[in-house]
């Protein structure tokens, strides 16, 4: 075998192996923090409003709603790309590292259907296509954490899953026992959802990671 | 012309460079993460880890948490000879082209 060859052969070594063991956390503990208390701060404020109002108002522009939660996902993703840069500038990666662009690989294609489904929203915006861009927000969130499986943390596999569930149980939740006059529900499952998900991932991560007597031993 | 011999021996052994592209890959790495990943016995890792301690490439944290943990990772001496290892092979497959 030449040396090239060799070489070669070392390199595609290194690569996979790389490959393997990278683990990208794509939302950090932070952004899951800060999102969730976002998240159930927003729903509190919408619930609020809207209990005041009497159901089924002539004039209520049903957009406002996803106006509002999409307001405050541009604040979360914001918050995010700050975050994993300082801890990217901390552990002297470049923000967009392999495993960035990974991640960003696996969720795009989980984004067409919900961006999809907001701009007919944006088209119809009635009560009941509240409840189904509710549910597949949430649904295909949990998709986009679950493509991220391979080289995720387990933390935010089980997120996805708690997410994916979610969405599923809220297409299949019997709405006729409810009584929802106000139209509450899809607020309150977002609140309950990407507020108190995320806060309880970030208590469970951090939990996990806070460090208890730690000794850092120098080359001798 | 580059060739082998000008790559840093410490490194170049297999074991000791599947080691060192494990650390090059995450900020760190525990014990048994290692162990599990390169399917190696406690006593030859361990041996590997401590020649790469021993000359400044990999820095040892010992925690105290629910139970004793000990972790690995990079310094910057060590990312640097990784990544100029990787040079030398890049090299190598380039002067091979021409």
């Amino acid at each position: 075998m030449s040396e090239r060859s060799r070489a070669e052969e070392h390199l595609r070594v290194i690569r996979s192996l790389m490959e393997r063991a990278t683990i990208y956390r794509a939302i950090s503990v932070p952004t899951a923090l800060i999102g969730g208390l976002l998240a159930v701060a927003t729903s509190a404020v919408i619930c609020w409003f809207e209990g005041a109002q009497t159901p089924g108002q002539p004039g209520h522009d049903y957009r406002l709603f996803a106006e509002i939660w999409l307001a405050i996902l541009a604040v979360v993703l914001a918050v995010n790309t700050f975050f994993v840069r300082q801890e990217a500038l901390r552990d002297g990666r470049v923000l967009l590292s392999s495993g960035a662009r990974l991640a960003l690989r696996a969720i795009a294609p989980c984004l067409v259907l919900p961006a999809a489904t907001t701009v007919w929203y944006f088209k119809n915006a009635e009560p009941i296509d509240q409840e189904i861009l509710v549910a597949v927000w949430i649904a295909f969130y949990g998709l986009c954490l679950l493509a991220t499986a391979l080289f995720a943390p387990r933390s935010l596999v089980l997120l996805g899953w708690a997410f994916l569930l979610s969405g599923l149980l809220l297409i299949f939740w019997p709405k006729s026992f409810t009584g929802d006059p106000r139209g509450l529900y899809p607020n309150l499952a977002m609140g309950a959802t990407f507020g108190l998900y995320h806060l309880i991932y970030a208590i469970c991560v951090w939990s996990s990671q806070r460090s208890g007597t730690r000794q850092i031993l120098t080359p001798e | 012309m580059p060739d082998f011999d000008k790559l840093d021996k410490a490194i170049h052994e297999k074991g000791r460079l599947a080691i060192m592209t494990l650390l090059a890959s995450r900020v760190s790495w525990s014990f048994q993460d290692l162990k599990a990943e390169l399917k190696m016995s406690d006593g030859n890792l361990v041996t590997h880890l401590r020649t790469l301690h021993k000359l400044g490439f990999v820095a040892v944290t010992k925690e105290m948490r629910d139970r004793p943990q000990t972790s690995y990772a990079l310094t910057t001496k060590g990312r640097r000879a990784f990544s100029d290892y990787l040079e030398v092979l890049e090299q190598i497959v380039k002067a091979g082209k021409e």
